[in-house]
């Protein structure tokens, strides 16, 4: 069943929250929309009931969401589980509350947390209670999953398990949305990926149409790259000022609606460069362009992990661990320079 | 839809074992046994006394008890879980009255027990004390609207405590300020008008009007609280 959002559009007195739009989200696929905190926030308020639209509706199958919300789990980011009873009592309360036929001790091997079955989930780590809420989603199976930032603060175990449950269930054919801000997180678990807010929904280009813009940059990349004296510094623009960086400082560089943003020290600072110009700068220090929209340090990766057999993520050695996006293509790239084969 | 006994079971179990896990709650049932046993010990039995526990029970335990379990859904966000689920607002609260229900039963049974009260005619008693335990679980459930925590829930609580259980001192005070006669038609006072009558020999007739006037209570609680709950939830 999908999820389809027709000329959907809200403003709350005179401002826009993001005008009219058309999504279809469709079976088998994971989606996500980056956004804003308010905008999320008035998205889930919407599908929940709370709130209407201003114009438009939403769609469950071919149901109008004003006739009842019964098809659509959440997974909000406040937990919602009751603390003092165990992970096993938690799960039976939802079974039975939900009437299913779904076993608790399946969902509880899927979440891996079948050896904590009895300890309350009050004593659970953050991201341990985040798969029980998992588990709960998995006993009601919904058709339409929409999840809140559902990877924020997790720990390397726990997201693992969470993007192959997430694999499992678009192959069994549900509609998975995430509503996220954290480009990163959407770029890693999404198929598709759409950007709203109050200039309205665009969709991010994935990584498939890479290698034709390479070959519409190589004309104009000749005349560009005359430069007169060696320079090696990459210039960086900071308010009215121009800071100039050594390339062994930047961690890694990300590009986000057409700008280019250096990341060093977990501050961002904007490049008047566009990716493609920085990766031909950088690349005799040791960068790589590891996705799309990222070019990374080499010197400053600590490790490359394997999420699914075709997503994968570099986390840094910085002070914040990023985990940069390392897409499929790149991933063989990657093992070649290190000497894999 | 169906209303289903299941959920209502599983939003019961559930609460009771939410419930008897939290002993900063849960420790007040044992406050009127404690009580009406050392009332009993020392012989006073005086139709007042047992309904001072009787009282205190339905404020300490009904009221409380159901707003805290109220509250707490609030305060810890699984309130939202429960609406989104198939579960209507009639069989959550059900499951959480149910629960707070019980309690008060098993309470006053086991306190009118020690503090050996025995009525002249226990159906009639037994039919007020249950229409009573209605108005107090419908005061919880408003109480409970209106608390964001259970910590809210407990100061919410205080005034209705002391207006209920000590109730019966108001009596007392209206021989001297004649506008207090009015608390006369609180549900407690009838409760405890009722009691005395049974103890004097009344039949179910002869209480009919301390009975509708606990029904009258019933219904303004529970028109006040679906009033108070529609107007909270579209918010």
């Amino acid at each position: 069943m999908s999820l389809t959002f027709v000329n959907a559009e809200k403003h709350i007195n005179d401002t826009i929250v993001f005008p009219a739009f058309d999504l279809s989200v469709k079976a088998g696929c994971i989606t996500a929309i980056h956004s804003s905190v308010n905008v999320r926030a008035q998205l889930i308020d919407l599908l929940i009931g709370n709130t209407l639209l201003s114009n438009g509706n939403i769609q469950v199958g071919k149901d109008d969401i004003r006739n009842g919300i019964r098809n659509i789990g959440f997974l909000f980011l406040e937990d919602g589980l009751y603390d003092r009873l165990s992970v096993e009592e938690m799960l039976f309360f939802y079974k039975r509350l939900y009437d299913t036929d779904l076993l608790v001790n399946e969902s509880m091997r899927k979440i891996q947390l079948d050896t904590k079955r009895k300890t309350k989930i009050g004593q659970l780590s953050y991201s341990e209670k985040k798969r029980v809420q998992f588990a709960c989603l998995l006993l009601q199976n919904p058709d339409v999953y929409l999840l809140e930032e559902f990877d924020q603060n997790l720990d390397m175990e726990s997201k693992k398990i969470v993007l192959l449950l997430l694999q499992q269930l678009r192959s069994e054919g549900k509609s998975i949305v995430m509503l996220t801000g954290n480009m990163e997180s959407a770029v890693i678990a999404a198929d598709e990926i759409y950007r709203l807010d109050d200039q309205g929904l665009h969709q991010v280009q994935l990584e498939t149409d890479m290698e034709e813009e390479g070959m519409k940059d190589d004309v104009s990349k000749a005349a560009d790259l005359v430069q007169p004296v060696r320079f090696e510094k990459i210039p960086t623009k900071v308010n009215e000022k121009i800071v100039l960086f050594d390339p062994p400082e930047i961690d890694y560089i990300e590009s986000n609606d057409g700008q280019s943003f250096i990341h060093i020290k977990g501050e961002s600072f904007v490049s008047p460069f566009t990716l493609k110009e920085l990766e031909e700068r950088l690349l005799p220090f040791g960068f790589f362009r590891s996705h799309r929209s990222y070019i990374v340090n080499l010197q400053k990766v600590r490790e490359v992990i394997t999420w699914t057999r075709n997503s994968f993520s570099l986390v840094l050695d910085d002070s914040e661990k990023s985990t940069i996006p390392l897409s499929k293509t790149k991933m063989a790239e990657l093992k070649n320079m290190l000497g894999f084969k | 839809m169906m209303f289903s006994l299941r959920r209502v079971n599983a939003i019961f179990q559930k609460d009771y074992k939410e419930f008897s896990r939290n002993m900063a709650v849960s420790s007040v049932i044992f406050m009127p046994p404690i009580l009406a046993a050392i009332y009993g010990r020392m012989g006073i039995d005086s139709i007042e006394s047992h309904y001072l526990i009787i009282n205190m029970t339905f404020a300490m335990i009904t009221a409380y008890v159901q707003c805290c379990l109220i509250a707490e859904e609030k305060e810890k966000n699984t309130l939202r879980g429960l609406m989104l689920s198939p579960a209507t607002t009639g069989e959550i609260l059900s499951g959480k009255s149910l629960l707070s229900f019980l309690l008060t039963g098993v309470v006053i049974v086991i306190s009118a027990f020690l503090s050996e009260y025995k009525p002249e005619n226990i159906t009639v008693v037994a039919i007020a004390i249950i229409l009573s335990s209605f108005f107090y679980i419908g005061l919880g459930t408003l109480l409970g609207l209106f608390a964001k925590s259970v910590m809210e829930a407990s100061v919410l609580v205080i005034p209705a405590m002391i207006l209920f259980s000590f109730g019966s001192f108001i009596t007392k005070l209206a021989v001297q300020y004649p506008i207090l006669k009015v608390a006369n038609y609180l549900p407690n006072i009838q409760l405890i008008e009722l009691a005395t009558e049974v103890e004097n020999g009344a039949h179910f007739g002869d209480v009919l009007s301390q009975l509708a006037g606990i029904i009258i209570w019933v219904m303004i609680i529970w028109l006040l609280t679906v009033v108070t709950y529609r107007k909270r939830m579209v918010d």
